[in-house]
């Protein structure tokens, strides 16, 4: 279980003579992840998620809030005390080619880690051939033929497969997947979707999946959470079919009328919210930070910035859907399946 | 500024591309046969290593060495057969006639440059007169697109995000007035708002400027929101053509079946989606004879080991499988 709360970053940009310019990167995010729970962020590129991911991976520092990881508040600890706690969360990256060296064996990449781990935990030398193998069954790759290959031998899923398994070493609780399958074929993209959807259900593993692509976090858990992310804030967040199905904050609106129909499959939904075009002079951090893009937008929005909440109507449900917008209606924009 | 009121028709035989390797020269194109009806917009779906962007490239008679177009024709309305050209008559086909969308604009654009520099360079290589009025022209397509004309043609690339970029690519194509256009994934790498954006903005110039449009990319999704019709492509074949709706809505050969049951959805059961077993082929493994997709087919017979299913049209859908074979009339009767 991993939990945050008011997580603040920004990021400091060389300027011109007229001094820094500060670009914040998440403004005050609250999430919880729970024990093998599937949690997905979805947002534009530069709305904060990967940033998000990274510090929850203990790869970046953040400003101000707090993480606590199974009740230990992170700032209690040392950096160095703070690692056996950041080996539990694995970060697999978005780009299989770059993410593995080169000039090493599948063997010796997976070698390394587990003979770290080997030490950890008291085992036998001989005990990191056989985890090896082990877990590229797991990823589903066959250990005769990989481990003896280079990365460039492999294909793109083999490669996401393997860095699957080398995360695997360290025999994580959580596995942070940004954009996992964005450099994959799309044939073999379902195909490391299931595989991580598998380690959670059978190892118990929670899974973070980092995304802009909305219909890839509902086959990882669609019983699970999904967070919209919009230039560093949450904007909205709850159980992922539901904010899929009836999302009520404008921007999940157009992200999910963004979608492309496949026509002859599915028909548009009835309701399509376009956003008005995003000019970097546009964007202030006055009043609600998507006023300016809103096509619902009015005078109270450019003033006042809405906090993540729930309407009253609906306290007291078990699990529930949280906006930040002071207009939330329910639009039904998603494209519907033809026929069947 | 005359423009043929209709639009070009762009009919492909029987091309082939082969690429020189250290195993000898092999087809990433073989034998395709394609016809873009005037005024459409055809898709390309394939994934990497399926020919697509050879094939897109053959219609600029664009293949760079160690490709070379071995055998077949390109032939567009007013042009004849594009493999024909050479020289100068080529390099003015190029972009005065058949415009082309590059993928990833940022890397196709010059950093050094200014948009609007760019934009006289290509005017004074095709030779056009007036540049005032091609200026005059550009700016009018970029505010089309929702662009500020002015401002663009005084940036440099990196000063534009990538759906302007895309939009520039866009312009550049169009603003000589060529009539096929050809767009190599067009919204890989954009956010899905600015997808959105570009993919209407494709369908709207498409039909203003009475085009023939061929959208390239390895994403159905891309495709089915701006294509009349749709091209299914492995291993260097088209193995299906037709009109989108029922390329998409009854997939006839098991590669489409299995690509679109490969699309993660928004509604429905998401536990239906699968993913296609076995992986695309490459250059290097594809099978000499036979099907080349039977290694992943659930519906592999004897016949497809031996000999490469043919080509056939039914309905104005074109399949080439062994098991959707030839239509069946007798069969139908079972439901009259």
């Amino acid at each position: 279980m991993i939990t945050g709360t008011a997580i603040t970053k920004t990021f400091k940009q060389r300027g011109n003579v007229l001094g820094k310019r500060e670009v914040p990167a998440l403004r005050g995010v609250d999430f919880a992840i729970p024990k093998g729970g599937a949690v997905s962020f979805i947002g534009e590129s530069g709305c904060g998620k990967t940033t998000l991911g990274r510090i929850i991976a203990g790869l970046e520092t953040y400003d101000s809030g707090e993480i606590v990881i199974d009740g230990t508040p992170m700032s209690s600890l040392t950096h160095r005390n703070r690692q056996p706690y950041y080996r539990r969360i694995q970060l697999i990256h978005q780009d299989p080619y770059s993410a593995l060296n080169p000039t090493r064996t599948i063997h010796q990449t997976l070698e390394a880690p587990l003979r770290l781990r080997a030490r950890q935990t008291g085992r036998s030398k001989s005990w990191v051939d056989v985890r090896a193998e082990e877990l590229l069954d797991l990823v589903g790759i066959d250990p005769g033929y990989v481990l003896p290959r280079y990365p460039h031998q492999l294909s793109g899923g083999m490669r996401q497969r393997v860095v699957i398994a080398r995360a695997l070493t360290m025999d994580p609780e959580m596995l942070v997947a940004d954009e996992a399958v964005s450099m994959i074929d799309v044939s073999l993209r379902l195909g490391i979707l299931g595989l991580l959807r598998d380690l959670r259900e059978r190892l118990g593993v929670s899974v973070l999946f980092i995304t802009h692509d909305i219909a890839t976090a509902r086959y990882v858990g669609d019983e699970g959470e999904l967070y919209v992310i919009y230039r560093g804030q949450v904007v909205e967040r709850g159980p992922t079919e539901t904010i899929i199905a009836d999302p009520v904050h404008p921007y999940t609106q157009s992200l999910l009328s963004a979608i492309p129909v496949l026509h002859g499959l599915e028909r548009p939904g009835a309701e399509q919210v376009v956003p008005t075009e995003a000019l970097d002079e546009a964007q202030t951090d006055e009043g609600c930070l998507f006023s300016r893009r809103c096509p619902f937008s009015t005078s109270r929005c450019e003033s006042e910035r809405p906090v993540l909440g729930h309407d009253g109507g609906e306290s007291g449900e078990a699990t529930v859907q949280l906006h930040a917008c002071f207009h939330p209606r329910r639009r039904s924009v998603i494209p519907q399946g033809v026929g069947a | 500024m005359t423009r043929d009121s209709a639009a070009p028709e762009v009919r492909i035989r029987d091309l082939t591309v082969v690429y020189k390797t250290p195993a000898g020269e092999l087809p990433a194109v073989s034998g395709v046969s394609l016809t873009l009806n005037p005024g459409t917009i055809t898709g390309v779906v394939g994934e990497s290593g399926s020919g697509k962007s050879t094939l897109a490239l053959s219609l600029l008679n664009a293949v760079q060495p160690p490709g070379r177009i071995a055998a077949g024709s390109v032939e567009i309305d007013g042009l004849g057969d594009v493999l024909h050209l050479g020289g100068e008559d080529l390099r003015r086909t190029r972009g005065r006639k058949v415009g082309y969308v590059f993928q990833a604009a940022q890397s196709s654009l010059n950093p050094l440059k200014t948009i609007g520099k760019q934009l006289l360079d290509l005017g004074r290589s095709h030779d056009v007169d007036d540049l005032r009025a091609l200026v005059a022209d550009a700016k009018a397509l970029l505010a089309r697109m929702g662009l500020d004309g002015a401002r663009v043609l005084d940036s440099h690339q990196h000063e534009l995000s990538g759906g302007m970029r895309q939009r520039v690519g866009i312009m550049l194509a169009l603003v000589l007035n060529a009539q096929v256009v050809v767009l190599d994934e067009p919204t890989t790498a954009l956010d899905m708002i600015t997808q959105a954006t570009i993919l209407r903005i494709i369908r709207e110039v498409h039909e203003e400027r009475a085009l023939t449009t061929l959208v390239i990319t390895h994403d159905v999704g891309a495709v089915a929101e701006v294509a009349d019709d749709l091209a299914v492509m492995y291993g260097g074949r088209v193995v299906e053509h037709g009109p989108i709706t029922e390329v998409l809505g009854t997939p006839r050969h098991p590669y489409t079946q299995g690509l679109i049951r490969a699309i993660p959805r928004l509604s429905g059961d998401i536990s239906l989606a699968r993913a296609l077993p076995g992986r695309p082929p490459t250059l290097g493994t594809l099978p000499v004879a036979g099907c080349v997709f039977r290694e992943r087919c659930d519906k592999r017979m004897e016949i497809c080991e031996t000999v490469e299913p043919e080509t056939v049209t039914h309905d104005g859908r074109t399949v080439a499988c062994h098991a959707v074979g030839r239509p069946a009339p007798v069969k139908r009767r079972e439901y009259a």
